[in-house]
């Protein structure tokens, strides 16, 4: 009996309310977000802040964006990597016509040019879903990398078409470009990140997030209690590419320091979704849960082996991956599509009553 | 707009003022006439019944009534004011509210969240204090939670409270339906066969809600039943469609004895 909501009452509506209702939820957070914060910039190596995390948060980030499409407004999209280029090549032209601007600022402002996209082409979803829908998102994905790769001004007319991101600081801190003290760049990813999943929590369970979830349970029944799809899908794809759009920035200017189309290919919006999928549609925990999972298991797999001594071939390391990969979606798709974020919960369900068995 | 002089039937009976007019609609799906120039009223305040046969064309009736099929004849006039091809929102906007044959629930929402869900046109915060859950969006969510509450109080299923509707049995998830479509305070609440699939002691407890919601808070109720008993006992005046025709209007009294519902409808019953 280690979890505990009994106990736990609320006598009013507003803590009832709350982001986390129950107390030891709170605490949870709390905790883990000072954990991030505080001991682990202390701890953790270089290699273990550039190169993981940053770049799981960066992929969390994106993960919820498309959650908040997918998983709360039931709208299927293969064009997460397309918006994501999108955030990323215009945070570039936006900070190197205006040098002067906070890289906070260019974020809102890539964000929102993302934004834009994404409702110019969420409009078909208007008339069209699931599987149709999907594809006209596949065409957005790949017009849009056409584009940024065809129209030299996207990247100030650079010989190389790689432009590599300028450098830039945050309150006298360098977060990004080569240059930059990896601590300073996992602390301002993580607050990012922190701030936009509070956000997007608050989103979930307030109004708009209910006129998503309602869409997406059944549009027709939304529809006749008043909720208008037009309003409805576009914010959802509105906020979902803002999201993508920062992640796209993020991961050019604090992570790989290039803008770069490859980057955002096709198979990154079947990553972000298989993450969506793994980790709990409609959950902003399993955002989480499932940038981890993706990008870990891999790296996981690659290093476990030599722990027990034991020589694992490349390939087969590819194969294994893939192998579990397909198998967890299937499993998730059909079995449990809340994914990880539900498995945290049954979890957390049996610890409410542990030791006993009932 | 057409006011006929039909003296309302409802039991204590003071004629109140047409809320609803239907003048001569027709509406076909290809080659099939759902509906044939049917023309009936409901008044403020009554519960109006609508009655026949499998196919008679009593859903549709329903669809027509808040903008979900569009008639390709007739004219509709609601508060007054006729409505022309009108969107299913338009309608709830309006105060027109309703209910479904087939159950029509967010499933993945809890019964609170259904229901919150009916209440979305009267919150009206913005985007950001939405993302930010301050201000305006914070004090609606709680007074319209308050709100919901009484409803759930009042339709008796506090304990189901936080139970995703999926999960809920088919009688309950009616009782869901309902306190989702009481939620946005209508005016006119549609009822598409309520009590269908129920037993005995869950009719009476639905038939006992829709007598409060009327009384307590005054919605004029359209109601589609099946159950003669029901239906005689509720309603002030029904009318009787079938294969898309009008057959009968009238109070209950007069239903019961007339001879073609008798013929049509009623005599198949017995
Ligand atoms: N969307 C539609 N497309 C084609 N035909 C339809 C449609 N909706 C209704 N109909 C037809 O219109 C007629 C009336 O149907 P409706 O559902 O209104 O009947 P009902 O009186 O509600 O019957 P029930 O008691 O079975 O619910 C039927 O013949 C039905 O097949
Ligand atoms: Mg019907």
């Amino acid at each position: 009996m280690f979890y505990r909501e009994a106990g736990d009452f609320k006598t009013t509506y507003k803590a009832d309310q709350a982001i986390f209702p129950i107390a030891l939820d709170r605490w949870f957070v709390v905790t883990v977000v000072l954990v991030f914060l505080v001991v682990v910039p202390l701890l953790a190596s270089n290699y273990m802040l550039e190169s993981i995390l940053t770049p799981v948060l960066i992929l969390s980030i994106a993960a919820i964006g498309l959650n908040i499409l997918t998983g709360y407004a039931g709208q299927l999209s293969l064009g997460t990597g397309g918006f994501m280029a999108t955030g990323a090549y215009m945070a570039y032209k936006i900070s190197t016509a205006f040098p002067g601007l906070n890289i906070v600022f260019v974020l809102i402002a890539a964000g929102l040019c993302a934004a834009l996209v994404g409702i110019a082409f969420g409009v078909p979803s208007l008339r069209i879903k699931g599987f149709y829908l999907a594809v006209t998102t596949l065409a957005a994905q790949f017009f849009l990398l056409w584009l940024f790769t065809r129209v030299p001004w996207f990247v100030n007319n650079s010989i190389s078409g790689v432009p590599t991101a300028p450098p830039r600081k945050v309150f006298g801190f360098l977060v990004s470009s080569a240059d930059s003290d990896p601590i300073d760049r996992y602390l301002f990813v993580f607050i990012i990140t922190v701030v936009l999943a509070l956000v997007a929590k608050n989103l979930a369970r307030s109004r708009i997030g209910r006129m998503w979830m309602a869409i997406r349970d059944m549009d027709i029944a939304a529809e006749i209690i008043g909720i208008r799809p037009l309003t409805s899908k576009l914010t959802a794809f509105a906020i979902s590419s803002f999201y993508c759009g920062i992640a796209g920035a993020l991961w050019s200017f604090a992570y790989i320091n290039t803008v770069e189309p490859t980057a955002f290919d096709i198979n990154r919006s079947f990553e972000i979704l298989f993450m969506v999928i793994i980790g709990g549609l409609g959950s902003i925990l399993g955002s989480f849960l499932g940038a981890a999972f993706i990008f870990l298991f891999p790296i996981l797999l690659n290093v476990m082996p030599g722990w027990f001594g034991l020589e694992i071939s490349v390939t087969l390391v590819t194969q294994v991956e893939l192998m579990v990969f397909g198998g967890m979606m299937i499993f998730f798709l059909i079995v449990e599509p809340h994914g990880l974020a539900r498995l945290w919960s049954i979890g957390k369900e049996k610890l409410r009553l542990w030791p006993f068995p009932h | 707009m057409t006011t006929r002089t039909t003296p309302c039937a409802g039991s204590e009976a003071a004629e109140t003022e047409v809320i609803l007019d239907l003048d001569d609609i027709s509406l076909s799906f290809g080659g099939v006439q759902a509906l044939e120039s049917i023309s009936f009223d409901i008044r403020r305040h009554e519960i109006r019944a609508i009655i026949g046969p499998n196919g008679a064309g009593k859903s549709s009736m329903l669809n027509v009534i808040n903008g979900f099929y569009h008639p390709q004849k007739g004219t509709i006039t609601y508060e007054g004011v006729v409505v022309k091809a009108m969107k299913p929102y338009h309608a709830a906007t309006r105060g027109i509210a309703r209910t479904f044959q087939n159950i029509a629930l967010f499933k993945g929402m809890s019964t609170l969240d259904n229901i919150m869900t009916g209440r979305v046109n009267h919150m009206h915060a913005g985007l950001l204090a939405q993302a930010l859950y301050i201000g305006k969006n914070r004090r609606e969510e709680i007074r319209n939670r308050e709100f919901v509450e009484t409803i759930i109080d009042f339709l008796e299923i506090q304990a189901i409270r936080n139970t995703p509707v999926g999960r809920l049995p088919y009688g309950l998830q009616k009782r869901v339906e309902l306190g989702r479509a009481l939620a946005a305070e209508p005016k006119l609440l549609l009822l598409d066969e309520p009590m269908a699939g129920m037993n005995l002691e869950e009719k009476q407890d639905m038939s006992r809600f829709m007598l409060d919601i009327n009384e307590q808070y005054g919605t004029t109720i359209a109601l589609i039943e099946h159950d003669m008993a029901v239906v005689m006992e509720l309603s002030s005046r029904i009318v009787v469609l079938d294969y898309g025709r009008k057959l009968a209007d009238g109070k209950p009294d007069e239903i019961r004895h007339n001879k073609d519902v008798i013929e049509a409808y009623l005599g198949v019953a017995n």
